[in-house]
């Protein structure tokens, strides 16, 4: 493996890691703080490949900043969303949000 | 050999150190807990951005990751913090299935990534530096730069929108 690789290797498996506490977690608060590990996943590879590989001179690193600004934007939003929603049912579990099940 | 021009080791602790806290905030059945291992696990990336020579990526990692996200989560953890029954159940029940989609998805890329030449082409590029990402951004990239504050002013008056308690809107 070359040492591009296995710096892909550390975001695939941090990826995963977050896609597990996205699927797996009752808790929304936690499934925004997944989700933000799995950005910095993508991060990781952005600038890792950014690093191994000529050409793109800078714009791995650029899009990594763009990707961490996008996600502050996204923890704003999202939490506003949780916190609305504990206003009105005084609870942050995901599986009490059930108002639109058949 | 993983990693670049430094000894292999630090990239074995680094990553073991990302890996280890990302799971601690998964898995950690208090909440606080988990925002805490958050933190450090931003810590590990922001150090490991720092073994890749983007120094900035990593300064702006601690600034805005570890400094401004954290802050915001503890705030909406505290916010909502309930006691009781509920915590007994911390996992959902569908996440019997969550863990083999996650580790199948894992074997799955990592298969492909061993397998593809995705590494392989090209040679190692220089990192440019500060003053010629500055070029970059006001330049090429200055449409995206302009089109992400637009998101940004739009993601703070909506958070501000749906945040706003619903007595206050006279």
């Amino acid at each position: 493996m070359s040492p591009l690789d296995w710096w892909l290797l550390l975001a695939v498996l941090l990826f995963c890691i977050g896609a597990f506490g996205v699927l797996a977690r009752r808790n929304t608060i936690l499934v925004v703080m997944s989700l933000e590990l799995m950005l910095n996943a993508v991060n990781i590879a952005l600038v890792a490949t950014a690093q191994f590989r000529s050409g793109s001179a800078g714009a791995g690193v650029l899009f990594a900043l763009f990707v961490i600004t996008l996600a502050a934007a996204e923890v704003t939003v999202g939490l506003a969303i949780v916190i609305a929603n504990y206003r009105n049912k005084r609870t942050v579990l995901a599986d009490r949000f059930d108002e639109m099940k058949g | 050999m993983p990693g670049g021009d430094f000894h292999p080791w630090f990239f074995v602790i680094i990553a073991a150190w990302i890996l280890v806290c990302g799971l601690g905030v998964v898995l950690f059945r208090k909440i606080v807990y988990s925002a805490v291992s958050m933190v450090f696990c931003f810590l590990g990336v922001a150090g490991a951005y720092a073994l890749l020579n983007a120094e900035l990526v990593a300064i702006i990692q601690v600034l805005v990751y570890v400094g401004a996200i954290s802050v915001v989560v503890l705030f909406a953890i505290m916010l909502t913090e309930t006691q009781g029954t509920e915590y007994k159940l911390f996992f959902n029940r569908q996440s019997i299935f969550a863990a083999p989609v996650a580790v199948a998805a894992a074997a799955v890329l990592t298969v492909l990534l061993v397998s593809s030449e995705i590494a392989d082409v090209g040679e190692k590029s220089q990192n440019p530096g500060l003053y010629r990402l500055s070029e970059l951004l006001f330049n090429r990239y200055v449409f995206p730069f302009e089109l992400v504050s637009l998101v940004l002013l739009g993601a703070m008056i909506g958070a501000i929108v749906l945040a706003r308690a619903e007595g206050e809107k006279q």
